[in-house]
Formats: C-alpha cells, sequence, structure tokens
C-alpha cells in the first residue's frame, strides 16, 4: 500500500472491525507513514466519540478506595532500599551472596511494609479526626438550632448568591436575645489561598466576624454567638485571605438582610 | 474584588503531578473520567465487577506510565477511552491485548471532538445527550452494526454473520453511520 490510507478505512482501523489481510497491509503502512499515524490518533479521538453512547453508570467508591491502596503499596515498595555491600575477600561464596541478597530483600519488603501501614495509619486518623469535627460541627449546629429554632424573636435569613459570584446558597438563624447564630451553606471549595468568612452586619457598627470556613464539605455549619441584643442588617459571607481578617476586605458572595 | 474560579484544573497539570508522585491529582482524574468510563465497560463486559477491574488497572496504568503519556499533544479523556475499551474487548473475546486493533500505546490519541470542555463535567454530560441524540438519529441498522463493532469489538465479517446481511451492507452501514456522526461533531 503506497498510498495514504483514506480516512474511512481509518474510522474502521480505529473502530477495530477491518480484519485479515486488509488489516495487515494497513499496519504495514501505518509504521511506515507518519502522516497516516497522526490521523489515526485524529480516527481515535472520533471513534472515542460513541463510548458516550453508553448509558451512564457509576463505579462503586470501593473501586477508588482499592486503587488508592495499590499506589500507597507501590509507592512504599519503591522507596530507595539498602544496598547490601559484599566483601570480596577469600571465603565470599555464591551462597552467601545469595543469602545476602535474601536478608536485603526481606529487610526492604518489611521495612516498605511498615511505612505503608505508618502512612495508612496516619491517613485514618487524619480521616477520623476530620470526621469527629465534622460531627461535633453538626451536632453543635442541630443542638443551637433546636435551642432558638422555636423562639418567636428567631430571624431566619436566606442568603443569596451575588452577580459575578460563584453559585452557592445558605440560610442563617440568629436570635437577638441569646445572641445565637446557626449557619448551614453551601458554596464550592474555596481557591487554596483563600477562606470564606461569614459575617453578621450590626444596625450600627462594624461587621462582626462569625467564623471562617473553606468549604471542604458539601454543606457547611458554623455556630457563633455574638453579644445578646445586637440588632443584625445583614448576614454576608465573603472571600478572604486564608484564615479570615478582622474586617471584610475581599468580596461578597452571599448575602441576606436580617431586620431593618 | 474577586469571585473564587471553578476551572478545574487542566487534565495536562495533573498528569505532571501524578508524574511527581502526587496520589492526588490521580484521585482528581479518577473523579473526573471513571463514571465516563465505568458506564462504556459495563456496556462492553455487561459485569460490573469485570469492568470495575479493568477500570482500577486502567488507573493503575496511568499511575505507572504517566511520564511517557505526553499530554500537551493528545488528549488523556481520549487515551483512557481507547485503551479502557481495548482491554475491555480483549477480555470480552478472550484476545489477548496485543493483538487486538489499534492499541494506542505507544501513541498518543486526539481530543475527542467535543464542542465544550471535557474536564468540565457539564460539558462531558452535554456531550453524551448529542451522542445518543445523534445515534437515536440513525436506522436501526446503522446504530446496530456501530454498536456491535464498537461495543462488541465485531468485525465487519462477523456482523455480517450475525445479522444475515452481505459484507457489502455491513460496510455500507458502518460507514454512513460513521460519516452521520462525523457531519454531527466535525474533526
Amino acid at each position: 500500500m503506497d498510498r495514504h490510507i483514506n480516512s474511512e478505512d481509518l474510522d474502521f482501523y480505529a473502530l477495530g472491525a477491518i480484519e485479515g489481510e486488509e488489516k495487515q497491509e494497513l499496519e504495514a503502512h501505518l509504521r511506515a507513514c507518519n502522516a497516516c499515524t497522526r490521523e489515526l490518533e485524529a480516527a481515535q479521538g472520533r471513534v472515542a466519540l460513541l463510548a458516550f453512547a453508553a448509558p451512564s453508570a457509576t463505579p462503586s467508591p470501593a473501586v477508588k478506595e482499592g486503587l488508592m491502596r495499590r499506589v500507597r503499596q507501590e509507592r512504599a515498595q519503591q522507596m530507595p532500599r539498602p544496598v547490601p555491600s559484599v566483601r570480596r575477600s577469600g571465603w565470599w561464596t555464591p551462597a552467601l551472596a545469595a543469602a545476602a541478597v535474601i536478608f536485603a530483600v526481606i529487610a526492604s519488603w518489611l521495612w516498605a511494609r511498615d511505612q505503608a501501614e505508618v502512612r495508612q495509619i496516619h491517613s485514618l486518623e487524619a480521616q477520623l479526626t476530620a470526621a469527629r469535627e465534622r460531627s461535633i460541627g453538626i451536632l453543635t449546629a442541630q443542638q443551637a438550632t433546636g435551642e432558638i429554632l422555636g423562639e418567636p424573636e428567631t430571624l431566619h435569613v436566606a442568603l443569596a448568591q451575588q452577580p459575578d459570584g460563584p453559585p452557592g446558597r445558605a440560610g442563617v438563624l440568629y436570635n437577638p436575645r441569646s445572641g445565637a447564630v446557626v449557619y448551614a451553606g453551601q458554596l464550592p471549595k474555596a481557591p487554596a489561598d483563600k477562606s470564606y468568612q461569614l459575617w453578621l452586619v450590626p444596625a450600627s457598627g462594624a461587621p462582626l466576624s462569625l467564623g471562617v470556613f473553606s468549604a471542604e464539605e458539601q454543606t457547611t455549619f458554623l455556630t457563633a454567638r455574638v453579644p445578646a441584643g445586637l440588632a443584625a442588617k445583614a448576614f454576608a459571607v465573603t472571600v478572604e485571605p486564608k484564615g479570615g481578617e478582622p474586617q471584610p476586605t475581599g468580596p461578597k458572595v452571599l448575602v441576606g438582610a436580617g431586620a431593618t | 474584588m474577586t469571585a473564587p474560579t471553578q476551572q478545574p484544573q487542566p487534565d495536562s497539570a495533573l498528569i505532571e503531578r501524578i508524574v511527581d508522585g502526587d496520589e492526588n491529582a490521580l484521585s482528581t482524574l479518577y473523579d473526573r473520567y471513571s463514571g465516563m468510563l465505568f458506564a462504556m465497560l459495563v456496556r462492553i463486559l455487561k459485569d460490573t465487577h469485570a469492568a470495575e477491574e479493568v477500570l482500577q488497572d486502567l488507573f493503575l496504568q496511568l499511575w505507572r506510565n504517566g511520564a511517557q503519556f505526553d499530554a500537551s499533544r493528545g488528549s488523556v479523556a481520549a487515551w483512557l477511552l481507547v485503551i479502557g475499551r481495548n482491554r475491555a474487548i480483549s477480555r470480552l473475546r478472550s484476545r489477548s491485548y496485543r493483538e487486538s486493533a489499534a492499541s494506542a500505546e505507544g501513541f498518543s490519541v486526539d481530543a475527542i471532538p467535543s464542542p465544550g470542555n471535557l474536564e468540565d463535567q457539564a460539558s462531558r454530560m452535554q456531550l453524551a445527550e448529542r451522542v445518543r441524540a445523534a445515534m437515536a438519529a440513525l436506522s436501526p441498522e446503522q446504530r446496530e452494526t456501530v454498536e456491535m463493532a464498537y461495543f462488541e469489538g465485531m468485525t465487519q465479517s462477523e456482523i455480517a454473520a450475525r445479522t444475515g446481511s452481505p459484507l457489502g451492507t455491513v460496510k455500507t452501514r458502518a460507514r454512513t453511520a460513521l460519516q452521520n456522526l462525523k457531519q454531527h461533531f466535525g474533526g
């Protein structure tokens, strides 16, 4: 086959539908022709479109867990291994060399296994700590909500997303008599060098910070307490440098009006 | 006053991080493309467990050999789809992986001709809708021919034998179907 392969045949080939002599000829040409190889790459991309015709399906979370476990095991095994030094003296024998190699392999395997286990334990500890902190946050929010939800003076404030801001929504419960505030909201995860900060804007005076968060989870819960009797004009979430600021400096991403 | 950006990190940057040994980058790529790949694998293998095994092996290969993939030249999504399909078809038909057609192991795969950026989930969903609509617009015979070839790994003569149609008819149906899809998506 001297002429270039036409795109139709390349599509058939990418589809895997060509066989026999025709396939062999085509492959022989591809091995020698960069232009047709480039065209085949384009055909592969076109044919890959057909994958999207498959009905949606979601793999079990265990698949990803297993994948990440295998990755960590492989990383542990790739750690630098101790190299045995062999004395080239008269009593050196192949048997001793073999024993040294076996010893080194066992030692490095044990070391790698220990390292992997230590990493797994640290990872599990971090996950447990995060889960515990999150559970405590939700529990505290639930308790505070229970305390103020039925109170007649409790304000229910819906915080709305802002034009040009990220998608999001939130709600605040505020009881001026006790000063208790409960926030529950959804925002995309904050950029690595930024934090979200929740503010109460009083009827007079400077805004009060109610908490800083990064929206790591789908829903963020915050509880706070401000001086009793404070009239709230509005609540707002702003984007601030990581860790928050004493006063708002960044753009508002969620805003809701309090009592007027 | 700048709002937080939500642009997904480019695949090429994630591949670089994988090459540097960053597990989080692999995790992100898995989250991005595992659903798309798994849907195709289940459709081919008709076995959830087998599809999950192929899926996991595919990403493990990406982890091991990420350095060999030139993300500046090719598309990660298309490469995963091509390799994943070849593996599934090989498994389905008990063929050795090396024998499978156009394995794409040794070279890159061009981007899927998508109107949107496939690194973005909404674009992937839109593309799936458009592909399904384009497939629905084919005649039943054309659709069957393409699906047998793509999802069952059948050659043209095998399709002719299965459907009882002459080989020439099968070729014409496949050709027309692919031309229609090409017109629909450009490329």
